[in-house]
């Protein structure tokens, strides 16, 4: 019951938005006078033989590793309250100069793939670091500064790719870094579907995702169970508390954004090591800006970002059979975008609901000992009951707002 | 604006309903429940038209429910609501402003950057062709300023206000809404006893305007000083009316608490010649460079209270910043054992012992939206049993939050209940309980018993009491004048961020204190 009540938010908002987003794109769709249900249809079906679904399996799959670990370096920093707008840049950037490293040495394959991965890590952590010094030292809110760091980062790393990087022929039509050795790849996993006694599908699944399951396990524990994590979120529940409990908040904001960099720079390996072996103009962009959905869907916690990730990645892969199928492929879009505005609106009001029930889980059991030892003293117990109220009222009233308010007053007076 | 019906004051209780002069307000067996709990249940409350009525109670006994109920925001689950003999029904506050009824909230709702005449006007512009008209506010605020003596200046930055002002401001923005009757809740909280009582020249006029004044309280002599007519609840329900003039503070408190009133009193000296912590010439400036601590002296011994006294923001919350850590200091030094810490972080302060019950809780000592566990770590993240090593001990902080819950008397279900869920009382007990657990050398306590009920107040009390005793040095920075006079050992005033005298507790009163805080006096001695 407990669990329950834990989780019923938590479960609730996510939930409630993709069947918010689900019924305005069918609205949508129906106005623009295309068959929702069709489109569904199209979408849930994964092919006809089991190689067919399989394949469809691994490119959900393959697709929601980069958007998982992009949902979590934007969720760590999350966390702290800190917007990371920036991770698209972030990665991007890594990931180019990952590709160019990768392809200038050779080296016995765990050993280059490592070296790629820490490569990409390293450049995207001291990109974002870039937003946390500024921050610290000049006051810049984050927000500007690594939309602002998006730009010059996908500069650079076009100038990089076109200039010094430049692996392909004069006139190629896509222009791409030399190719990474084969010691520098990451082999698949198809593998386990021989074990599980599944069809082979011929697409490689990404041997990332191992890898991408680890990340995302230490980051729940560092962030759930260490004395970091704590004070990670403990500063972005309350910068002043946090502050005061002695929590260093500058030193916090620049490990956080080297964390969140860190992981961002993992977001073009899956890609990277699996299938492309290089960086192209075409290499996959705009995950950084999913990235921020997936963590509001999954609300920052890596179980519900990778949930969130699939789910995208799902939405994704629809996007061909529906353009086959001559229905639009913006359909997918409008559903992404009307998931992210629901979720907006349905966690606010879970959050709502989520201090109502505290509240009233509060005050309850208060009654319940009232009730049970209602002899003991003269009243002692029931004033435990209306405390509870008093407080209930309070919050129910005004929300998350009031208290703002009241802080803002305590300080100025 | 008539002057409403007035009955005159000190009638004995006028009978609902006999018609010859209607009470202003009038709730007849209001009850409210909140899922699992009954926050009012039959409050009766009488208040004739032109009088200062005075609820009293403690925290959580259900006056804020009440008022809320009367203000509008939500609606009774039974009962009426009269307003001079007329049921109403309130969907929103703004039913009951259009009613005539204006709250002043506790916490002011003032935009600090804007002007006086801005703030009062928001909400209810008087426009000409869609814009502000400047002079027909300013015509109107003059108006009320001058009619109930509230001295505003329509062009002042709220920001440059003291505490006093702000609350005149809140009136008048009341006021300025025609309101008939209004709710102020727990105006004199944030007061200086000089403030105080020019509150209380306003009321009167506010009264002889024949304006109605609903006055929450658990200031008991200030209720009896103020008021007309006295309401008392207690768990919830009205537990019967006084009159103040024929019923002593005791007698209130007993019907408020249903128990003795608990007082501040340590009177033999458990003071130790170590020192604890000294302040050499601490200063701290602003950004500007205006010293806000200015070149302070200060020195807490071991098994000693001493208590700062000042009006807000005369320093006070910047001293405790100071030496907490959380604010650099321009010049001077902190020395915690003996041992310069002035560049220490805040956790190196906390780990050599220094405990801290921060003046907003709300701000400094909690996560509202986290569980009671993880609020027990708050503080202690360096220290067992919070911790192994680098990672958080779960199961050793439940069970210590759980151990402090029971030896501190905090109200709650259990460990994993959300803070914001715990009355500010309860709060309160947690922050002292998880502060005093840790065995610091040095406590400071900024206002530690601010907005908690009589009987958490009196226990903190002991608990500080008791550290005292056990060797503990506490610096105790309070508004409460009753308690820094019953707690302290050493007693300073803080004026313009110096340390302005040094007062024995053990003679002065509140009323001699109150001079030296608003620098009516000086030590040179005139009074």
């Amino acid at each position: 019951m407990r669990v329950l009540r834990r989780l019923g938010p938590t479960v609730l908002a996510p939930v409630l938005a993709v069947v918010v987003a689900v019924v305005i794109s069918a609205l949508v769709m129906a106005a623009l006078r295309v068959d929702p249900l069709r489109v569904f249809a199209v979408m849930v079906d994964f092919g006809d033989t089991p190689t067919q679904q399989m394949t469809a399996v691994v490119v959900v799959l393959n697709r929601a590793v980069p958007l998982f670990l992009a949902g979590l370096a934007v969720a760590v920093a999350f966390r702290m309250g800190l917007f990371n707008i920036g991770v698209e840049g972030q990665y991007r950037l890594a990931t180019v100069m990952a590709a160019a490293v990768g392809a200038a040495v050779a080296l016995p394959g765990p050993l280059h793939v490592l070296l790629i991965v820490v490569v990409a890590m390293a450049v995207a952590a001291i990109w974002a670091g870039i937003v946390a010094v500024l921050k610290v030292t000049r006051g810049v809110s984050e927000v500007i500064s690594s939309i602002m760091l998006n730009f010059i980062a996908l500069g650079i790393a076009s100038f990089l790719l076109t200039g010094p990087f430049r692996g392909s022929p004069e006139g190629a039509s896509i222009i791409s870094t030399a190719e990474i050795p084969r010691s520098g790849w990451m082999p698949g996993l198809n593998g386990v579907f021989g074990l599980l006694g599944l069809a082979d599908p011929p697409r490689q699944l990404y041997g990332f995702l191992l890898v991408a399951i680890v990340v995302g396990v230490g980051i729940a524990v560092l962030l759930g169970r260490t004395r970091f994590g704590f004070d990670l979120r403990a500063t972005g529940l309350s910068p002043s508390a946090a502050q005061a409990s002695g929590v260093d908040s500058r030193g916090m904001v620049v490990k956080t954004m080297l964390l969140s960099g860190a992981v961002a720079g993992l977001i073009g390996m899956p890609d990277l090591l699996g299938a492309t072996h290089a960086y192209t103009t075409d290499f996959t962009s705009g995950l950084g800006f999913l990235g921020i959905a997936v963590a509001l869907l999954g609300r920052n916690s890596p179980v519900g970002i990778a949930l969130a990730a699939l789910l995208f990645a799902f939405l994704d892969r629809a996007l061909v059979p529906l353009q086959i199928a001559q229905y639009p492929a913006s359909v997918i879009t409008i559903i992404q975008g009307t998931i992210v505005l629901a979720v907006v609106v349905s966690n606010e009001v879970a959050r709502r609901i989520a201090l109502r029930s505290a509240e009233r889980g509060g005050a309850a059991p208060a009654v319940a000992a009232a009730t049970g030892d209602g002899s003991t003293g003269p009243g002692q117990t029931a004033d435990g009951a209306a405390v509870g109220t008093g407080a209930g009222v309070g919050r129910t009233a005004g929300a998350g707002q009031q208290t703002t308010t009241d802080a803002r007053q305590e300080t100025g007076a | 604006m008539p002057p409403g019906p007035r009955a005159t004051a000190g009638e004995p209780q006028a009978d609902p309903g006999s018609g010859a002069a209607p009470l202003a307000v009038e709730l007849r067996g209001i009850t409210k429940r909140f899922p699992g709990v009954v926050a009012n249940r039959d409050i009766e409350l009488r208040v004739r038209r032109g009088e200062v009525h005075a609820v009293v109670g403690e925290n959580g006994a259900g006056k804020s429910t009440l008022m809320k109920t009367l203000y509008g925001e939500h609606r009774p689950d039974e009962g009426q609501i009269m307003l001079d003999g007329r049921e109403v029904t309130f969907r929103s506050p703004a039913d009951a402003i259009a009613a005539g009824i204006g709250m002043v909230h506790q916490h002011f709702m003032l935009a600090d950057n804007l002007t006086v005449l801005e703030n009062v006007v928001l909400g209810s512009e008087p426009t000409r062709g869609g814009r502000l008209d400047h002079a027909e506010g300013r015509r109107r605020i003059a108006e009320l300023s001058d009619r109930y003596a509230l001295g505003l200046r329509s062009d002042v930055l709220v920001e440059d206000l003291g505490v006093g002002d702000r609350q005149r401001v809140e009136i008048a923005k009341v006021l300025y809404r025609d309101a008939r009757t209004l709710i102020l809740d727990e105006p004199t909280a944030v007061l200086v006893p000089q403030e105080v009582d020019e509150l209380f020249g306003n009321l009167a006029e506010l009264k002889r305007e024949g304006l109605t004044v609903i006055f929450i309280s658990h200031k008991l002599d200030e209720v009896r000083k103020v008021a007309d007519s006295i309401t008392v609840i207690r768990r919830g329900t009205t537990v019967g009316t006084a009159d103040p003039r024929t019923t002593s503070t005791r007698q209130l408190a007993e019907m408020m608490v249903g128990a003795q009133l608990p007082s501040p009193q340590t009177r033999t000296s458990t003071v130790r010649p170590t020192p604890v912590v000294e302040l050499r010439g601490v200063t701290v400036t602003d950004a500007d460079g205006r010293a806000l601590v200015d070149a302070v002296d200060l020195t807490v011994h071991e098994g000693e209270v001493v208590g700062i006294a000042g009006v807000e923001g005369n320093g006070q919350a910047e001293l405790v910043d100071a030496v907490m850590g959380l604010r650099p200091t321009t010049s001077g030094a902190v020395l915690l054992g003996g041992e310069d810490v002035t560049a220490w972080s805040t956790r190196a302060r906390r780990e050599a012992g220094v405990g801290f019950i921060p003046e907003d809780r709300h701000r400094q000592g909690m996560l509202l939206d986290a569980p009671l566990w993880e609020n027990r770590i708050l503080g202690h993240q360096t220290r067992p049993p919070a911790v192994k090593g680098p990672f958080i001990d779960r199961r050793g902080a439940r069970a210590d939050t759980a151990r402090i819950m029971r030896d501190y008397d905090v109200r709650a279900p259990g460990p994993d209940t959300l803070a914001v869920a715990l009355s500010g009382g309860n709060q309160q007990k947690l922050i002292v309980g998880r502060e005093m657990s840790a065995r610091p050398r040095l406590l400071l306590a900024a206002h530690p018993t601010r907005g908690v009920d009589v009987g958490a107040q009196g226990s903190i009390w002991r608990l500080l009491e008791d550290a005292r005793a056990e060797g503990m040095g506490i610096l105790l920075v309070s508004a409460d004048l009753d308690e820094l006079i019953g707690l302290s050992d050493t007693l300073h005033v803080m004026l313009r961020g110096r340390l302005v005298a040094t007062l024995d507790p053990a003679t002065v009163t509140p009323e001699e204190l109150g001079g030296y805080m608003t620098g009516a006096r000086t030590t040179a001695g005139a009074a």
